[in-house]
């Protein structure tokens, strides 16, 4: 699915932290968006992925703004994976039922468990695993319907550098398997599995590269 | 069914408060309508045995004031269809201790509707006890009503608590006691399809009377309209009262829950799914609270009768129907208070609620 950002302005109150954002992601790419803290990568990473309305402007989804996309739960459901910097698994739920909640087809639950590695963590818990493996099935969850594109927000912030290489790893193995990545992150690494880098600074897009 | 146990276990705490608030709302509401329902119940009750028509002074607003002349009963008695026609006169006083009591003074073809339990019915200058007066005033031999001493003859039995806490005596002397000659004629009749022509005919007796049926009169009866309407108001509040706990409650868990919802979002599950966990939620709660509510308004009751503070006038009647009425108000109370916090949270972009709320 291509994503086109088009004139993307947000204010969070009378603070204005997008000005005039324009970029497209291609389908099926591996997208870096870098820059120092508070240049807007969260918010513009929301507003991409449908979980934020943008103040200003719209995005496309294959030429069709949110308005015309229907039901938009649905589409998100169906199209967009997203994983925080955080795991925010539900702390009543097991790791399975975490991944099973948005799941369209319950099959691929333990399938991703398999190819997650965490099959053997299925009933735990998230406070009764280690945060690699939560972070694991945080990544689960954002595959479990297969979508087009899977957004990621600092998605190892919170990980030891073993730990963020794993996820970067997994990230690529997906990513060669056609689905799309778009993660925003201060770590320089990322840059060896992207195709292209977006670099932001203070709200707009400074430069696009490789 | 899973998942809306599972959140309710882990909020423990505000679950319990949700709980416990519905289940005082919904008692409440319970006992206020059983009690007041029991009220109007006992008295048509005690008005309807052997009494099809009821026969008042009128244009007059109580039972209580009515004043007609009890020698009209004589004709009433030889109507055409008329069975049986009986005189009281209805009044309260002290009695003993008893700051006030039911006095019942009815004629001689009355004393057949009581079931005697010990001793004989009163002729003048002696009384009958209810068995529940009779046990709170510990087996009087004697007792003094409104400074007047009477003998105690005998004493019955009634499942009507207005008469099983109260005093029966014979006409005469209760025409004393209130100065006047009859409260009401009760009618019983033949053929309830002869009622339409002995109203006309008991009617056209005197300008001074008015009969109805006993339905009609209940039906119409400004007390029983003012119990009804009271515990109607308060009902209401003990309903609105019920929602502002759960409004505000609920409110407390979405705000608790916002990352939560905003997460479920997040992964394509729709504002709609939420609500509907939510509503799970609260629904169980409600479930829970009413059983719990419905068990201890029995309970309370049970010892509100057996009270000998309320000498057995208060007698709570939980019936079929309101134990369906209550359930219908109990659902709509937890649906209504938990739907108006979720809808505004679902208005909410998923991104800001993860980031407004804890997890
Ligand atoms: N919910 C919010 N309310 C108000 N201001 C916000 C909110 N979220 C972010 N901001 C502000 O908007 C600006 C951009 O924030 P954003 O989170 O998009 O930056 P970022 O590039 O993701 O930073 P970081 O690398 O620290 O995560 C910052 O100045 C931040 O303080
Ligand atoms: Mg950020």
């Amino acid at each position: 699915m291509k994503i086109e950002a088009l004139g993307i302005e947000h204010f969070y109150g009378h603070e204005k932290v997008l000005n005039g954002v324009d970029i497209t992601i291609t389908p099926g790419s591996f997208t870096a968006i870098i820059g120092e803290s508070g240049s807007g990568k969260t918010t513009l990473l929301s507003i991409l992925s449908t979980l934020l309305q943008p103040t200003f402007g719209n995005v496309q989804y294959d030429g069709k703004i949110l308005s015309e996309l229907g039901n938009i739960d649905r589409f998100r459901r169906t199209n967009i994976g997203f994983v925080f910097q955080f795991h925010y698994l539900i702390s009543y739920l097991t790791l399975r039922e975490n991944i099973a909640l948005g799941a369209i087809e319950e099959s691929r639950v333990d399938s991703l468990l398999e190819s997650l590695g965490i099959s053997n963590l299925s009933h735990r818990y998230s406070d009764e695993v280690s945060g690699g493996e939560r972070q694991r099935a945080a990544i689960a969850r954002a595959l479990v319907n297969a979508p087009s594109v899977v957004f990621a927000d600092e998605p190892t912030g919170n990980l030891d550098s073993k730990n963020a290489l794993g996820v970067y790893e997994l990230f690529r193995e997906f990513s060669l398997q056609g689905t799309g990545f778009v993660v925003a992150s201060h770590d320089k690494k990322i840059a060896d599995y992207a195709d292209v880098i977006i670099e932001m600074e203070d709200g707009v897009v400074k430069k696009v590269y490789k | 069914m899973i998942t809306p146990l599972k959140a309710l276990r882990k909020n423990r705490f505000k679950t319990s408060l949700i709980f416990v608030s519905m289940s005082v709302s919904i008692a409440a509401i319970f006992l206020i309508s059983a009690i007041s329902g029991g009220v109007v119940s006992m008295y048509s009750a005690m008005l309807k045995t052997d009494g099809d028509i009821i026969v008042t002074q009128k244009g007059i607003a109580d039972t209580f004031f009515s004043d007609i002349n009890r020698s009209l009963n004589d004709t009433v008695m030889n109507m055409v269809g008329v069975k049986e026609s009986s005189v009281l006169i209805l009044g309260a006083a002290p009695v003993d201790t008893l700051p006030i009591v039911g006095i019942y003074g009815v004629s001689e073809n009355r004393f057949k509707s009581y079931s005697l339990k010990q001793g004989s019915i009163p002729s003048q200058g002696e009384v009958m006890l209810g068995s529940k007066i009779y046990e709170t005033l510990k087996h009087p031999k004697t007792v003094t009503l409104s400074k007047k001493e009477f003998r105690v003859s005998g004493v019955f039995k009634s499942r009507i608590g207005f008469e099983d806490g109260g005093v029966v005596m014979n006409l005469v002397d209760a025409g004393e006691l209130f100065h006047k000659s009859a409260s009401i004629f009760l009618v019983s009749l033949n053929d309830l399809s002869q009622s339409d022509a002995v109203l006309k005919e008991v009617n056209l007796l005197s300008s001074e009377i008015e009969a109805k049926t006993t339905e009609n009169f209940i039906d119409s009866y400004n007390q029983f309209k003012i119990i009804k309407t009271s515990s109607d108001v308060i009902g209401a509040m003990a309903f609105l009262m019920g929602i502002l706990g759960i409004v505000s409650m609920m409110s407390m868990v979405v705000s608790d829950r916002k990352a939560e919802f905003g997460i479920m979002r997040s992964i394509g599950l729709s504002s709609s799914t939420i609500i509907f966990k939510l509503l799970s939620e609260t629904l169980i709660i409600a479930l829970a609270a009413y059983a719990v509510a419905l068990g201890t308004s029995f309970g309370i009751l049970e010892l509100i009768e057996n009270a000998d503070k309320f000498q057995g006038y208060i007698n709570g009647e939980i019936t079929v129907t309101l134990m369906i009425n209550v359930l219908i108000v109990s659902v709509v109370m937890a649906l209504v208070g938990t739907f108006l916090p979720a809808f505004y949270a679902s208005r909410i972009d998923p991104m800001s609620l993860i980031q407004r709320g804890g997890a």
